[in-house]
Protein backbone atom coordinates (compact mmCIF):
# COMPACT_ATOMS: atom_id res chain seq x y z
CA UNK A 1 0.00 0.00 0.00
CA UNK A 2 1.72 3.17 -0.88
CA UNK A 3 1.14 6.44 1.10
CA UNK A 4 1.81 4.80 4.32
CA UNK A 5 3.56 6.79 7.34
CA UNK A 6 2.80 9.92 6.64
CA UNK A 7 0.84 11.12 9.21
CA UNK A 8 3.99 10.86 11.13
CA UNK A 9 5.68 12.94 9.37
CA UNK A 10 2.72 15.81 8.75
CA UNK A 11 3.04 17.50 12.42
CA UNK A 12 7.03 18.12 11.75
CA UNK A 13 6.19 18.93 7.92
CA UNK A 14 3.08 21.59 8.99
CA UNK A 15 5.71 23.19 11.67
CA UNK A 16 8.64 23.30 9.20
CA UNK A 17 6.37 25.36 7.01
CA UNK A 18 5.09 27.95 9.02
CA UNK A 19 7.71 28.11 10.95
CA UNK A 20 11.13 27.73 9.03
CA UNK A 21 10.20 27.40 4.82
CA UNK A 22 7.44 30.61 4.80
CA UNK A 23 10.00 32.98 7.14
CA UNK A 24 13.13 31.97 4.61
CA UNK A 25 10.59 32.79 1.35
CA UNK A 26 9.66 36.18 3.22
CA UNK A 27 13.27 36.37 3.17
CA UNK A 28 13.76 35.90 -0.29
CA UNK A 29 10.78 38.34 -1.49
CA UNK A 30 12.17 40.91 0.53
CA UNK A 31 15.56 40.68 -0.95
CA UNK A 32 13.80 40.83 -4.97
CA UNK A 33 10.61 43.32 -4.01
CA UNK A 34 9.73 46.56 -3.48
CA UNK A 35 6.88 47.97 -2.26
CA UNK A 36 4.65 49.08 -5.35
CA UNK A 37 7.26 48.23 -8.09
CA UNK A 38 7.20 44.33 -7.82
CA UNK A 39 10.78 42.87 -8.35
CA UNK A 40 13.56 44.65 -8.48
CA UNK A 41 17.57 44.06 -8.60
CA UNK A 42 17.93 47.35 -6.86
CA UNK A 43 18.39 45.82 -3.32
CA UNK A 44 21.87 44.48 -5.17
CA UNK A 45 22.66 47.46 -6.91
CA UNK A 46 23.12 48.92 -3.97
CA UNK A 47 25.46 46.53 -2.29
CA UNK A 48 27.95 47.34 -5.46
CA UNK A 49 28.17 50.70 -4.70
CA UNK A 50 29.41 50.41 -1.15
CA UNK A 51 32.87 49.53 -1.11
CA UNK A 52 32.26 48.70 3.13
CA UNK A 53 30.59 45.52 1.73
CA UNK A 54 33.21 44.26 -0.48
CA UNK A 55 35.93 44.61 2.22
CA UNK A 56 34.03 42.40 4.47
CA UNK A 57 33.68 39.94 2.25
CA UNK A 58 37.35 40.40 1.66
CA UNK A 59 37.56 39.57 5.41
CA UNK A 60 35.17 36.75 5.16
CA UNK A 61 36.51 34.54 2.30
CA UNK A 62 40.43 35.58 3.86
CA UNK A 63 39.74 34.84 7.36
CA UNK A 64 37.50 31.62 5.88
CA UNK A 65 40.41 30.00 3.56
CA UNK A 66 43.35 30.26 6.92
CA UNK A 67 40.96 28.69 8.95
CA UNK A 68 40.24 26.18 6.54
CA UNK A 69 43.56 25.40 5.53
CA UNK A 70 44.69 25.60 9.33
CA UNK A 71 42.11 22.76 9.87
CA UNK A 72 43.89 20.62 7.21
CA UNK A 73 47.26 21.28 8.45
CA UNK A 74 45.93 20.24 12.54
CA UNK A 75 43.28 17.76 11.10
CA UNK A 76 45.25 15.87 8.76
CA UNK A 77 47.78 15.07 11.04
CA UNK A 78 45.50 14.48 13.84
CA UNK A 79 43.23 11.96 12.24
CA UNK A 80 45.75 10.02 10.32
CA UNK A 81 48.21 9.79 14.41
CA UNK A 82 44.60 8.80 15.81
CA UNK A 83 44.11 5.74 13.46
CA UNK A 84 47.44 4.07 14.36
CA UNK A 85 46.35 4.05 17.73
CA UNK A 86 45.31 1.05 19.98
CA UNK A 87 41.63 0.88 20.32
CA UNK A 88 41.75 1.75 23.94
CA UNK A 89 44.04 5.24 22.69
CA UNK A 90 41.41 5.89 19.90
CA UNK A 91 38.38 6.02 21.97
CA UNK A 92 40.70 8.54 24.55
CA UNK A 93 41.60 10.57 21.74
CA UNK A 94 38.10 10.39 20.00
CA UNK A 95 36.14 11.76 23.39
CA UNK A 96 38.41 14.32 23.45
CA UNK A 97 37.61 15.67 20.19
CA UNK A 98 34.28 15.25 20.91
CA UNK A 99 34.15 16.37 23.74
CA UNK A 100 34.65 20.36 22.60
CA UNK A 101 31.92 19.99 19.78
CA UNK A 102 29.55 19.57 22.15
CA UNK A 103 30.66 22.28 24.44
CA UNK A 104 28.97 25.83 23.32
CA UNK A 105 30.71 27.74 21.15
CA UNK A 106 30.35 31.03 23.68
CA UNK A 107 32.97 29.02 25.79
CA UNK A 108 35.09 27.30 23.68
CA UNK A 109 35.66 31.34 21.89
CA UNK A 110 35.72 33.09 25.29
CA UNK A 111 38.10 30.26 26.46
CA UNK A 112 40.93 32.01 23.73
CA UNK A 113 40.22 35.16 25.71
CA UNK A 114 41.82 34.08 28.72
CA UNK A 115 44.40 31.97 26.46
CA UNK A 116 45.41 34.91 24.36
CA UNK A 117 45.14 37.32 26.53
CA UNK A 118 48.14 39.50 27.48
CA UNK A 119 47.97 37.80 31.10
CA UNK A 120 47.21 34.50 29.26
CA UNK A 121 48.84 31.30 28.83
CA UNK A 122 50.52 31.86 25.41
CA UNK A 123 51.54 35.63 26.23
CA UNK A 124 53.24 34.06 29.71
CA UNK A 125 55.24 31.38 27.87
CA UNK A 126 56.63 33.74 25.18
CA UNK A 127 57.84 36.43 27.57
CA UNK A 128 59.37 33.77 30.01
CA UNK A 129 61.02 32.05 27.42
CA UNK A 130 62.42 35.86 26.33
CA UNK A 131 61.06 35.18 22.73
CA UNK A 132 59.25 38.58 23.35
CA UNK A 133 59.24 41.48 25.48
CA UNK A 134 56.32 43.30 25.29
CA UNK A 135 53.21 40.79 25.29
CA UNK A 136 51.81 40.01 21.33
CA UNK A 137 48.16 41.07 20.35
CA UNK A 138 46.22 38.02 19.44
CA UNK A 139 43.14 39.36 20.45
CA UNK A 140 40.52 41.70 18.80
CA UNK A 141 41.94 41.64 15.08
CA UNK A 142 42.12 39.11 12.71
CA UNK A 143 44.69 36.75 13.60
CA UNK A 144 42.75 35.49 16.87
CA UNK A 145 39.56 35.48 14.91
CA UNK A 146 40.94 32.95 12.43
CA UNK A 147 42.74 30.92 15.63
CA UNK A 148 38.86 30.90 17.35
CA UNK A 149 37.28 29.78 14.18
CA UNK A 150 39.84 27.34 13.63
CA UNK A 151 39.18 25.68 16.82
CA UNK A 152 35.61 25.76 16.83
CA UNK A 153 35.47 23.67 13.53
CA UNK A 154 38.39 20.96 13.91
CA UNK A 155 36.29 18.58 15.14
CA UNK A 156 33.94 18.15 12.12
CA UNK A 157 37.16 18.17 9.91
CA UNK A 158 38.82 15.29 12.28
CA UNK A 159 35.54 13.02 12.54
CA UNK A 160 34.64 11.76 9.29
CA UNK A 161 38.38 12.16 8.45
CA UNK A 162 39.62 9.75 11.22
CA UNK A 163 36.26 7.59 9.93
CA UNK A 164 37.59 7.51 6.90
CA UNK A 165 40.91 6.48 7.50
CA UNK A 166 39.57 3.39 9.91
CA UNK A 167 37.57 2.25 7.08
CA UNK A 168 41.10 1.74 4.71
CA UNK A 169 41.74 -2.01 5.05
CA UNK A 170 45.91 -2.24 6.48
CA UNK A 171 46.45 -5.62 4.24
CA UNK A 172 46.04 -2.73 1.03
CA UNK A 173 49.05 -0.85 2.80
CA UNK A 174 51.06 -4.06 3.53
CA UNK A 175 50.68 -5.21 0.03
CA UNK A 176 52.20 -2.15 -1.37
CA UNK A 177 54.77 -2.79 1.35
CA UNK A 178 55.39 -6.44 0.07
CA UNK A 179 55.82 -4.91 -3.66
CA UNK A 180 58.97 -3.17 -2.54
CA UNK A 181 56.68 0.56 -1.96
CA UNK A 182 58.75 2.81 0.29
CA UNK A 183 56.72 4.27 3.35
CA UNK A 184 56.49 7.51 1.33
CA UNK A 185 55.23 5.79 -1.64
CA UNK A 186 52.46 4.33 0.07
CA UNK A 187 51.49 7.30 1.70
CA UNK A 188 50.94 9.63 -1.13
CA UNK A 189 50.64 6.36 -3.55
CA UNK A 190 47.62 4.48 -1.97
CA UNK A 191 46.78 5.89 1.36
CA UNK A 192 46.49 9.93 0.94
CA UNK A 193 44.44 8.91 -2.13
CA UNK A 194 42.18 6.91 -0.51
CA UNK A 195 41.26 10.02 1.97
CA UNK A 196 41.25 12.91 -0.40
CA UNK A 197 37.00 12.48 -0.68
CA UNK A 198 36.55 12.84 3.16
CA UNK A 199 38.86 15.29 2.95
CA UNK A 200 37.80 17.37 0.74
CA UNK A 201 34.39 16.66 1.98
CA UNK A 202 35.31 17.88 5.45
CA UNK A 203 37.23 20.86 3.91
CA UNK A 204 34.24 22.29 2.21
CA UNK A 205 32.06 21.21 5.36
CA UNK A 206 34.27 23.72 7.36
CA UNK A 207 34.29 26.35 4.97
CA UNK A 208 30.56 26.80 4.39
CA UNK A 209 30.42 27.15 8.23
CA UNK A 210 33.13 29.62 8.30
CA UNK A 211 31.36 31.92 5.56
CA UNK A 212 28.18 31.90 7.88
CA UNK A 213 29.95 32.41 11.54
CA UNK A 214 29.10 35.22 13.75
CA UNK A 215 29.86 34.31 17.32
CA UNK A 216 33.29 33.78 17.11
CA UNK A 217 34.37 36.92 14.91
CA UNK A 218 31.90 39.58 17.14
CA UNK A 219 34.22 37.94 19.99
CA UNK A 220 37.26 37.95 19.35
CA UNK A 221 37.48 40.68 16.68
CA UNK A 222 35.80 42.78 18.90
CA UNK A 223 33.85 44.87 15.59
CA UNK A 224 37.63 45.84 13.84
CA UNK A 225 36.90 42.15 11.75
CA UNK A 226 33.50 42.16 10.90
CA UNK A 227 32.39 39.15 8.43
CA UNK A 228 29.55 38.68 6.56
CA UNK A 229 27.23 37.78 9.58
CA UNK A 230 28.17 40.78 12.09
CA UNK A 231 27.30 42.83 8.77
CA UNK A 232 23.71 41.11 8.92
CA UNK A 233 23.91 41.85 12.57
CA UNK A 234 24.43 45.63 12.05
CA UNK A 235 21.99 45.29 9.00
CA UNK A 236 18.95 44.12 10.81
CA UNK A 237 19.69 45.45 15.02
CA UNK A 238 21.55 48.48 14.67
CA UNK A 239 20.39 50.57 11.28
CA UNK A 240 17.68 48.44 10.19
CA UNK A 241 17.75 47.89 6.57
CA UNK A 242 15.99 44.74 6.02
CA UNK A 243 15.87 44.66 2.26
CA UNK A 244 19.61 45.30 2.16
CA UNK A 245 20.04 42.39 5.11
CA UNK A 246 17.78 39.85 2.94
CA UNK A 247 19.80 40.68 0.10
CA UNK A 248 22.78 39.90 1.38
CA UNK A 249 21.31 36.42 2.90
CA UNK A 250 20.20 35.08 -0.10
CA UNK A 251 23.78 35.72 -1.64
CA UNK A 252 24.93 33.36 1.68
CA UNK A 253 22.26 30.95 1.08
CA UNK A 254 22.77 30.35 -2.47
CA UNK A 255 26.27 29.57 -2.18
CA UNK A 256 26.12 27.37 1.12
CA UNK A 257 23.71 25.74 -0.63
CA UNK A 258 25.76 25.13 -3.82
CA UNK A 259 28.68 24.67 -1.98
CA UNK A 260 27.00 22.25 -0.30
CA UNK A 261 25.64 19.55 -2.86
CA UNK A 262 29.66 19.74 -3.63
CA UNK A 263 29.95 18.29 -0.53
CA UNK A 264 27.48 16.17 -0.50
CA UNK A 265 28.46 14.59 -3.72
CA UNK A 266 31.80 13.77 -2.12
CA UNK A 267 30.69 12.64 1.03
CA UNK A 268 28.83 9.89 -0.65
CA UNK A 269 31.78 9.47 -2.27
CA UNK A 270 33.75 9.18 0.87
CA UNK A 271 30.83 6.88 2.08
CA UNK A 272 31.10 4.54 -1.04
CA UNK B 1 53.70 1.60 6.82
CA UNK B 2 53.03 5.77 8.27
CA UNK B 3 55.10 6.46 10.68
CA UNK B 4 57.44 3.76 10.08
CA UNK B 5 60.49 5.16 10.29
CA UNK B 6 61.39 6.70 13.72
CA UNK B 7 61.80 10.15 13.01
CA UNK B 8 58.16 9.96 11.20
CA UNK B 9 56.81 8.45 14.04
CA UNK B 10 58.00 11.50 16.37
CA UNK B 11 56.77 13.57 14.19
CA UNK B 12 53.38 12.13 13.46
CA UNK B 13 52.61 11.98 17.61
CA UNK B 14 54.00 15.13 18.13
CA UNK B 15 51.02 16.37 15.49
CA UNK B 16 48.95 14.27 17.27
CA UNK B 17 49.26 15.50 20.53
CA UNK B 18 49.61 19.39 19.50
CA UNK B 19 46.16 18.68 17.86
CA UNK B 20 44.19 17.07 20.76
CA UNK B 21 46.18 19.92 22.93
CA UNK B 22 44.89 22.84 20.98
CA UNK B 23 40.91 21.58 20.64
CA UNK B 24 41.57 20.92 24.74
CA UNK B 25 43.90 22.93 26.62
CA UNK B 26 42.07 26.25 26.16
CA UNK B 27 38.83 24.52 27.53
CA UNK B 28 40.88 23.18 30.40
CA UNK B 29 42.57 26.67 31.36
CA UNK B 30 39.18 28.23 32.13
CA UNK B 31 38.54 26.01 35.12
CA UNK B 32 41.99 26.68 37.41
CA UNK B 33 40.97 30.58 36.04
CA UNK B 34 37.08 30.64 37.14
CA UNK B 35 38.28 30.18 41.07
CA UNK B 36 41.03 32.87 40.30
CA UNK B 37 40.96 35.59 42.94
CA UNK B 38 42.36 38.18 40.91
CA UNK B 39 39.81 40.29 38.23
CA UNK B 40 42.72 40.29 35.56
CA UNK B 41 42.62 37.03 33.65
CA UNK B 42 46.61 36.10 34.87
CA UNK B 43 47.90 32.72 34.59
CA UNK B 44 48.12 31.07 36.85
CA UNK B 45 46.34 33.03 38.89
CA UNK B 46 47.90 34.76 41.73
CA UNK B 47 45.46 33.47 44.46
CA UNK B 48 41.95 30.64 44.71
CA UNK B 49 38.81 32.04 45.47
CA UNK B 50 34.89 31.35 45.19
CA UNK B 51 34.16 35.13 44.29
CA UNK B 52 32.71 34.60 40.84
CA UNK B 53 30.62 31.62 41.62
CA UNK B 54 29.42 33.73 44.17
CA UNK B 55 28.76 36.87 41.73
CA UNK B 56 27.12 34.24 39.47
CA UNK B 57 24.84 32.80 42.33
CA UNK B 58 24.02 36.34 43.68
CA UNK B 59 23.21 37.72 40.43
CA UNK B 60 19.53 37.59 40.03
CA UNK B 61 19.97 38.34 36.37
CA UNK B 62 21.88 35.42 35.85
CA UNK B 63 19.54 32.89 37.92
CA UNK B 64 16.54 34.28 35.85
CA UNK B 65 18.74 33.58 32.73
CA UNK B 66 19.08 30.16 33.74
CA UNK B 67 15.34 29.54 34.81
CA UNK B 68 14.56 30.80 31.09
CA UNK B 69 17.64 28.86 29.34
CA UNK B 70 16.43 25.88 31.60
CA UNK B 71 12.78 25.62 30.54
CA UNK B 72 12.96 27.07 27.04
CA UNK B 73 15.80 23.89 26.70
CA UNK B 74 13.09 21.84 28.67
CA UNK B 75 10.13 22.07 26.93
CA UNK B 76 11.68 22.64 23.01
CA UNK B 77 13.95 19.75 23.59
CA UNK B 78 10.75 17.06 24.42
CA UNK B 79 9.17 18.77 21.29
CA UNK B 80 11.68 18.30 19.27
CA UNK B 81 11.91 14.76 20.50
CA UNK B 82 8.53 13.93 20.24
CA UNK B 83 7.91 15.52 16.30
CA UNK B 84 11.54 14.48 15.31
CA UNK B 85 11.34 10.93 16.44
CA UNK B 86 7.37 10.81 14.89
CA UNK B 87 9.17 12.13 11.46
CA UNK B 88 11.81 9.94 11.80
CA UNK B 89 9.70 6.72 11.99
CA UNK B 90 7.35 8.08 9.45
CA UNK B 91 10.30 8.61 6.96
CA UNK B 92 11.95 5.01 7.97
CA UNK B 93 9.10 2.77 8.16
CA UNK B 94 6.93 4.61 5.47
CA UNK B 95 6.47 4.59 1.96
CA UNK B 96 4.78 7.87 0.94
CA UNK B 97 5.89 10.14 -2.00
CA UNK B 98 8.73 12.78 -1.36
CA UNK B 99 10.37 11.06 1.63
CA UNK B 100 14.17 12.40 0.51
CA UNK B 101 12.76 16.17 0.40
CA UNK B 102 10.59 16.03 3.58
CA UNK B 103 14.05 14.89 5.34
CA UNK B 104 15.92 17.49 3.34
CA UNK B 105 13.64 19.98 4.70
CA UNK B 106 13.95 18.76 8.34
CA UNK B 107 17.95 18.47 8.17
CA UNK B 108 17.82 22.33 6.43
CA UNK B 109 18.16 24.07 9.66
CA UNK B 110 21.42 22.21 10.46
CA UNK B 111 22.88 23.29 6.77
CA UNK B 112 21.42 26.81 6.47
CA UNK B 113 23.70 29.47 8.01
CA UNK B 114 22.29 29.77 11.42
CA UNK B 115 22.61 33.45 10.96
CA UNK B 116 20.19 33.12 8.21
CA UNK B 117 17.83 31.06 10.28
CA UNK B 118 18.21 34.13 12.96
CA UNK B 119 17.31 36.70 10.22
CA UNK B 120 14.22 34.94 8.41
CA UNK B 121 12.75 34.10 12.00
CA UNK B 122 13.15 38.30 12.80
CA UNK B 123 11.96 39.30 9.66
CA UNK B 124 9.04 36.39 9.61
CA UNK B 125 8.16 36.57 13.59
CA UNK B 126 8.39 40.53 12.86
CA UNK B 127 5.54 40.52 10.53
CA UNK B 128 3.55 37.99 12.40
CA UNK B 129 3.61 40.19 15.42
CA UNK B 130 5.37 37.43 17.43
CA UNK B 131 8.88 38.84 17.69
CA UNK B 132 10.12 38.69 21.60
CA UNK B 133 7.75 36.16 22.51
CA UNK B 134 8.11 32.86 24.34
CA UNK B 135 6.44 31.11 21.70
CA UNK B 136 8.36 32.46 18.83
CA UNK B 137 11.32 31.04 21.26
CA UNK B 138 10.05 27.99 21.90
CA UNK B 139 9.22 26.81 17.98
CA UNK B 140 12.63 28.31 16.88
CA UNK B 141 14.22 26.06 19.27
CA UNK B 142 12.80 22.88 18.26
CA UNK B 143 13.04 23.63 14.63
CA UNK B 144 16.92 23.98 15.42
CA UNK B 145 17.11 20.73 17.07
CA UNK B 146 14.82 18.64 15.08
CA UNK B 147 18.24 17.57 13.06
CA UNK B 148 20.09 15.85 15.91
CA UNK B 149 17.02 14.32 16.76
CA UNK B 150 16.61 12.81 13.30
CA UNK B 151 20.33 11.99 12.85
CA UNK B 152 20.20 9.85 16.03
CA UNK B 153 17.28 8.37 15.88
CA UNK B 154 17.21 7.68 12.29
CA UNK B 155 20.34 5.68 12.21
CA UNK B 156 18.75 3.65 15.33
CA UNK B 157 15.37 2.90 14.17
CA UNK B 158 17.09 1.84 10.76
CA UNK B 159 18.94 -0.99 12.79
CA UNK B 160 15.91 -1.70 14.49
CA UNK B 161 14.59 -4.77 12.60
CA UNK B 162 11.65 -4.08 10.89
CA UNK B 163 9.80 -7.68 11.56
CA UNK B 164 9.89 -7.12 15.19
CA UNK B 165 7.02 -4.44 14.90
CA UNK B 166 5.03 -6.86 12.19
CA UNK B 167 4.44 -9.49 14.85
CA UNK B 168 3.29 -7.36 17.24
CA UNK B 169 0.79 -5.79 14.87
CA UNK B 170 0.38 -9.51 13.21
CA UNK B 171 -0.47 -10.39 17.03
CA UNK B 172 -3.38 -7.47 17.03
CA UNK B 173 -1.75 -4.89 18.13
CA UNK B 174 -2.24 -1.12 17.53
CA UNK B 175 -0.08 1.31 16.41
CA UNK B 176 0.12 3.57 19.71
CA UNK B 177 0.87 -0.05 21.38
CA UNK B 178 3.27 -1.36 19.02
CA UNK B 179 4.59 1.92 19.68
CA UNK B 180 4.76 1.96 23.36
CA UNK B 181 5.48 -1.55 23.77
CA UNK B 182 7.99 -2.73 21.26
CA UNK B 183 9.50 0.42 19.50
CA UNK B 184 9.84 2.48 22.46
CA UNK B 185 11.38 0.42 25.03
CA UNK B 186 14.15 -1.10 22.36
CA UNK B 187 14.95 2.35 20.94
CA UNK B 188 15.13 3.84 24.54
CA UNK B 189 18.74 4.45 24.78
CA UNK B 190 18.97 6.28 21.61
CA UNK B 191 16.04 8.11 22.56
CA UNK B 192 17.68 9.34 25.48
CA UNK B 193 20.65 10.31 23.79
CA UNK B 194 18.51 12.18 21.32
CA UNK B 195 16.97 13.98 24.11
CA UNK B 196 19.98 15.16 25.46
CA UNK B 197 21.51 16.37 22.40
CA UNK B 198 18.53 18.60 21.59
CA UNK B 199 18.75 19.82 25.48
CA UNK B 200 22.37 21.03 25.18
CA UNK B 201 21.27 21.98 21.49
CA UNK B 202 18.87 24.88 23.12
CA UNK B 203 20.65 25.40 26.36
CA UNK B 204 23.88 26.32 23.95
CA UNK B 205 21.69 28.42 21.09
CA UNK B 206 22.79 32.13 21.27
CA UNK B 207 22.42 33.30 17.72
CA UNK B 208 18.54 33.34 16.71
CA UNK B 209 17.72 33.46 20.67
CA UNK B 210 20.17 37.04 20.34
CA UNK B 211 17.85 37.75 17.31
CA UNK B 212 14.37 36.88 18.34
CA UNK B 213 13.93 36.63 22.38
CA UNK B 214 13.73 40.34 23.11
CA UNK B 215 13.55 40.99 26.52
CA UNK B 216 14.07 37.27 27.12
CA UNK B 217 17.96 36.47 28.60
CA UNK B 218 18.89 33.05 28.35
CA UNK B 219 22.64 31.98 29.82
CA UNK B 220 24.07 32.14 26.64
CA UNK B 221 23.14 35.56 25.18
CA UNK B 222 23.54 36.98 28.42
CA UNK B 223 27.59 35.55 27.93
CA UNK B 224 27.57 36.60 24.63
CA UNK B 225 26.15 40.53 25.42
CA UNK B 226 28.58 40.96 28.38
CA UNK B 227 31.34 39.43 26.31
CA UNK B 228 31.22 41.84 23.42
CA UNK B 229 31.02 45.09 25.69
CA UNK B 230 33.88 43.50 28.33
CA UNK B 231 35.49 40.40 29.57
CA UNK B 232 33.99 39.85 33.31
CA UNK B 233 35.47 37.57 35.09
CA UNK B 234 32.08 36.06 36.40
CA UNK B 235 31.84 34.55 32.69
CA UNK B 236 34.81 32.40 33.40
CA UNK B 237 32.42 30.66 35.90
CA UNK B 238 29.46 30.30 33.98
CA UNK B 239 32.10 29.17 31.20
CA UNK B 240 33.41 26.18 33.94
CA UNK B 241 29.71 25.35 34.89
CA UNK B 242 28.59 25.23 31.44
CA UNK B 243 31.79 22.79 30.38
CA UNK B 244 30.50 20.60 33.31
CA UNK B 245 27.15 20.42 32.37
CA UNK B 246 28.13 19.25 28.89
CA UNK B 247 30.86 16.78 30.59
CA UNK B 248 28.06 15.63 32.61
CA UNK B 249 25.87 15.53 29.85
CA UNK B 250 27.89 13.73 27.46
CA UNK B 251 29.11 10.92 30.11
CA UNK B 252 25.13 10.22 30.47
CA UNK B 253 24.82 9.70 26.99
CA UNK B 254 28.04 7.48 26.99
CA UNK B 255 27.21 5.62 30.02
CA UNK B 256 23.17 4.75 28.43
CA UNK B 257 24.58 3.87 24.83
CA UNK B 258 27.92 2.34 26.12
CA UNK B 259 25.32 -0.50 28.01
CA UNK B 260 23.61 -1.15 25.38
CA UNK B 261 26.43 -1.55 22.72
CA UNK B 262 25.14 1.21 20.83
CA UNK B 263 27.70 4.01 21.19
CA UNK B 264 30.14 2.72 18.62
CA UNK B 265 27.46 3.76 15.68
CA UNK B 266 26.19 7.11 17.44
CA UNK B 267 30.02 8.37 17.98
CA UNK B 268 31.30 8.21 14.08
Amino acid sequence: MRGQGFGFVAPLLVLMFVAFNAPIAYMLGLAFWEKGRGFTLQHYEGLLEAPVYLRVLGNTMRVALVATLANVVIGYPLALWMRGLSNRGRMIALSLVVLPFWVSILVRTYAWIVVLGNGGLVNRTLQWSGLTDAPVSFLYNELGVTIGMANVLLPFLVLPLFAAMIRIDDRLLQAAASLGAPPRTIFWKVFFPLTLPALAAGTLLVFILCLGFYVTPAILGGGRVPMISNLLDTLINQIPRWEQAAAISTILLIVTLLIFAAYRRLDRKAAA
Amino acid sequence: MIGDTPWTRRLLTAAGFFGLAFLTVPLLIVIPMSFSSARALTFPPPGLSLRWYEAFFGDSRWMEAMATSASVAAISSVAALVLGGLAVYGLRRGNFIGRGPAEGNFMAPLIVPTIITAIALYLGLAKAGLLGSFLGLLVAHTILNVPLVIMVLGVAIREFDHRIEQVAWSLGASWPYTMRKVVLPNLAPSVFAAWIFAFIGSFDEVIVTSFIAGKYETVPKKMFNELILEVNPTITAVATLLIAFTVLALAAVAFILGRAGKLKQTLV
